[in-house]
């Protein structure tokens, strides 16, 4: 047993000696899924971060000040989360950190409440991250904004019956929750919901039922696996309309000719081509939408930072949060405005055809 | 005429399943490992495969090369870890514990490699939807799915009664102590089972990603059901393992027509536990 | 300071855990793989009735680890009918059916989105808001289980699990109740993951299913094989150890990309290791 002790304290001391903030460095933190089931959305967002803190520190940094970003895998799981957050927190000082995820950012809330963190959400949409914490930011509308502007399309569209295909977890029922109550309020009925486990691509059950209530309309509230859904819904003959909200943004899914006729709002957050060009030469993927996301977010706390250097005020959590709104308004990849812990941004719906995203109509999330 | 669409659904799922069960079964029945890292092999011939064919090999190539790899995984799996184990009287669970760290490693390996995204066979051909029975729609790699699982289910039954080997393999997982003193070496055979049982799991570790997309984490839920199978089945019965995987198949495709989704699942495990306290040798046992 | 706080808070809890599950897999010889199921209900318990107010802290524990007791016994009798291999099997099919039900069951649970704002634990009327204050609630639930624990190995009792699983069949020829001393074993591991569960709820503050799901069944086996199955030291280094690996790998340095991906892989790495050169565990008896 005595002899345990030794390395036990060994790794204590190595735990306790985690390296302090070098002085030219601005360091941020991000807690974000980045192995297990979820990793295949924490590794969007995380490249997302990545390649605009390249970019910024490619072309001088802010104000000469290198941005550096210290990631951890919470594994979508909030007792980790915790952990992390504390660590990065507390022992490393960290003002701002970045995160994804209903449940984690739900966990961390109250931590980043008492301990003056700014949490800035650009992945997860549950409606009861709006009021969570006022020092959790959400730099994307809550689903509901976006249902709300749905529905009514839809209604005015002539498509009154719907059905749901929703993945129990927490963004995709939030999206079922959102249109259960909002498509009915335009004047819709809803014909039947059926759930899909996150991760699992096999939709066809859940296809064949839909269709069997005979449905003018489909609301999809996934975030992963849509091509996988849509080649399944063609192959399957399925002829319903499909719509979705911004996770239908998928270059590989509206690429297809399967996704042909899909309906979406979307936050208006394309990147300019030869960003997106730029980014797939270096990463070897396209931009996806989560990828955008923390790319836009990024920019916003280097706006942030940028106006508090200059104004010589110390980076804490609470400066950068008080700045955050009192800058207001914000031009990353997209015009974005905080008149609350939820930015309001402007929404398209678009339609996906011959291989492209084409917005039909333009609108605002308020 | 949703019934039938959802039978022949489940038929498809069921039979990939069937030979990840079997393969697993194969495994157990001989060895007694809880071979959990074998989700890790099923998980590496679906990305050799792709990896080949996005180098522009031929299919036939890089399917083959993927059972290759897959195969001598399963063999290195046995001989470097399992092997060593049993040689220190490792228990049950240090055995199932060494498992688990090896699925760790292989899922985290590609996760590295390939990342984490859902990557897609790109093989217009298997998309090709087919109309059957009247007018349930297969695509060409769901049909596809059901010939070689329905293949791989006869050759394995051929070769456990008909060959030397397999008849060796047998003798090994009713008496191995039997079996050392006869000079059937259980150790190789051990080494044999594990690797024509990876071969094996390579095949589904194909076929479903061709439909669904690959993942590096995505192993571990095929392999739990098909141990639930397995087990449902009787250990040591094949038939009673690729039979149960497309029965609980069914269930959860069927049972959509009774309850919503969400629950799918969770009744499938509530019968399967009401039936192990009924009946816990399995269905198939007498079949021994 | 709060890093450690939580980490001790966190370990404290799961060092409950892992006498719970070495009761029952390492003392007992029942091979449950569940145990993550009956730490959660014991978690939705304390949330349910401290968030509508029903009772104070203490009784909510009480509660909980009550229905603890009797749904761990009912989840281990099958092991009763249902020897070694079967009985992991149907361990996991209870495990996935929990999840099912924790996911689905929204009114009780919150499904997937969770319970947020549980709220902090109280005793004798005062709220324990401080991070201090509830980490020495949690290390006292730790050493109160750990003395419970060591009593029961000490006294007659835990002398007869130990006969029960080296040879149950000589056991019950002496006229000893396998029976009785099985469920006995069970009852106590469920109060340890029953309270386990509501310090959980009101530490975190926020549950959702994905702490309760098979992973972390498994988490807690391998806490306690890299512990040391069987014994009460064992149960305390597993999960301070396994709940610091993560942290520390952290500071291996590796290109971000991959860096999450080779962590776990090292991960897996020392667990095969651990397994070939110690597999009596840091603190265990010789298996």
């Amino acid at each position: 047993m005595r002899h345990l002790l030794r390395p036990a304290i060994g790794l204590l001391a190595i735990m306790l000696t985690v390296t302090t903030a070098r002085a030219e460095t601005i360091r941020f933190g991000a807690i974000l899924p980045l192995t297990g089931p979820g990793a295949m959305i924490g590794t969007q967002q995380m490249r997302g971060i990545q390649f605009a803190v390249e970019k910024i520190n490619a072309a001088g940094g802010v104000r000469g000040n290198k941005i550096e970003i210290v990631f951890e895998d919470n594994q979508a799981k909030p007792d980790q989360s915790i952990l992390s957050f504390n660590k990065l927190a507390d022992l490393q000082h960290l003002p701002m950190i970045f995160t994804a995820y209903s449940g984690p950012s739900l966990a961390m809330a109250p931590l980043a409440t008492r301990k003056k963190v700014l949490l800035i959400n650009a992945g997860a949409q549950a409606d009861k991250l709006a009021t969570a914490s006022p020092y959790l930011v959400n730099t994307l509308p809550t689903i509901g904004d976006e249902i709300k502007i749905l529905s009514k399309y839809l209604i005015s569209e002539g498509k009154k019956q719907g059905t749901i295909l929703f993945e129990n977890d927490a963004a995709g029922i939030a999206g079922r929750d959102d249109f259960v109550k909002l498509f009915p309020a335009a004047g819709g009925t809803i014909l039947s919901q059926e759930p899909a486990q996150f991760g699992q691509t096999d939709y066809r059950p859940a296809l064949l039922k839909l269709a069997d209530a005979k449905p003018d309309v489909m609301l999809v509230s996934i975030t992963a696996g849509l091509l996988q859904l849509a080649q399944q819904y063609k192959q399957l003959g399925m002829t319903y309309t499909v719509a979705g909200t911004t996770f239908f943004a998928e270059p590989a899914t509206i690429a297809d000719p399967s996704s042909e006729g899909f309906i979406h709002t979307q936050v208006r957050i394309d990147a300019p081509p030869e960003l997106a060009a730029e980014f797939k030469a270096k990463y070897g993927v396209e931009m996806e939408f989560f990828t955008r996301q923390y790319y836009n977010a990024m920019q916003i706390v280097v706006a942030v930072t940028d106006r508090l250097l200059a104004e010589g005020k110390p980076l804490t959590g609470e400066t950068m949060h008080d700045m955050l709104f009192t800058i207001g308004k914000f031009q990353g990849l997209i015009p974005l405005e905080f008149k609350s812990n939820t930015a309001s941004v402007p929404l398209d719906i678009n339609v996906m055809k011959g291989g492209k995203d084409v917005t039909i109509k333009q609108m605002s999330s308020d | 005429m949703l019934a039938l669409q959802l039978l022949c659904n489940g038929i498809v799922t069921g039979c990939a399943l069937g030979v990840v069960a079997v393969s697993f079964s194969f495994v157990y029945a001989t060895t007694k490992i809880f071979h959990v890292a074998h989700a890790g092999v099923y998980t590496l011939g679906g990305y050799v495969a792709w990896s080949m064919l996005g180098h522009g090999f031929p299919t036939a190539v890089a399917v083959l090369t993927a059972i290759a790899a897959a195969t001598a995984l399963g063999a290195l799996i046995q001989g470097l870890l399992y092997a060593r184990l049993e040689r220190r009287k490792a228990t049950h669970l240090v055995v199932l514990i060494a498992s688990l760290g090896t699925l760790a490693v292989i899922q985290n390996i590609l996760a590295a490699v390939y990342t984490a995204d859902i990557l897609r066979f790109n093989l217009p051909w298997g998309a090709e939807v087919f109309r059957v029975a009247g007018n349930v729609r297969l695509t060409m790699t769901q049909l596809l799915t059901v010939v070689v699982s329905l293949v791989a289910y006869g050759g394995v039954m051929w070769f456990s009664n008909g060959t030397i080997l397999g008849k060796q393999i047998r003798a090994v997982a009713s008496n191995p102590f039997l079996a050392e003193i006869t000079r059937l070496q259980p150790r190789r055979v051990h080494i044999y089972v594990m690797a024509i049982a990876s071969a094996l799991v390579c095949l589904p570790g194909i076929l479903v990603p061709m439909d669904f997309g690959l993942q590096p984490y995505n192993g571990i839920t095929p392999l739990l059901t098909a141990t639930i199978a397995m087990i449902a089945g009787g250990v040591g019965s094949i038939t009673g393992a690729f039979v149960l995987a497309i029965v609980i198949t069914e269930l959860q495709n069927m049972s959509l027509l009774f309850i919503p989704g969400e629950w799918s699942i969770g009744v499938t495990f509530f019968i399967f536990v009401i039936f192990m306290l009924f009946r816990p040798t399995g269905l198939f046992a007498a079949a021994r | 300071m709060d890093f450690w706080f939580s980490y001790i808070a966190l370990a404290s809890i799961y060092v409950l855990l892992g006498l719970s599950t070495n009761l029952l897999v390492g003392i007992a010889g029942i091979f449950s793989v569940s145990q993550a199921a009956v730490f959660g209900v014991g978690a939705y318990i304390v949330a349910f009735f401290l968030m509508n107010d029903i009772t104070s802290f203490l009784p909510a524990m009480a509660i909980a680890a009550v229905c603890c007791i009797a749904l761990n016994i009912l989840v281990t009798l099958p092991a009763l009918r249902v020897s070694g291999d079967y009985f992991v099997v149907t361990s996991f099919g209870i495990q996935l059916l929990a999840t099912a039900v924790f996911t689905n069951w929204t009114d009780g649970t919150g499904g997937a989105n969770g319970l947020p704002g549980i709220p902090p634990p109280d005793l004798a009327g005062k709220a324990l808001e401080e991070s201090w204050q509830v980490v020495l609630l949690c290390l006292g639930g730790m050493a109160l289980g750990c003395l419970i624990f060591w009593l029961v190995m000490r006294a007659p009792f835990g002398r007869l699990l130990r006969a029960i699983r080296e040879d149950e069949l000589a056991v019950a020829a002496t006229g000893k109740s396998v029976l009785r001393a099985k469920v006995s074993a069970a009852a106590l591991a469920g109060a340890f993951a029953g309270t386990a569960g509501g310090l959980y709820a009101t530490f975190l503050s926020f549950i959702d299913p994905s702490s309760f799901d098979l992973d972390a069944s498994i988490l807690l086996l391998t806490m306690v094989v890299v512990g040391g199955a069987r014994t009460l030291a064992g149960s305390i280094i597993g999960p301070f150890l396994l709940l610091a690996l993560p942290q520390i790998l952290t500071l291996v340095d590796i290109p971000t990309t991959i860096a999450a991906a080779a962590r776990q892989l090292i991960y897996g790495v020392l667990l095969i290791a651990f397994m070939l050169f110690r597999p009596q565990g840091l603190a265990g008896e010789k298996l």
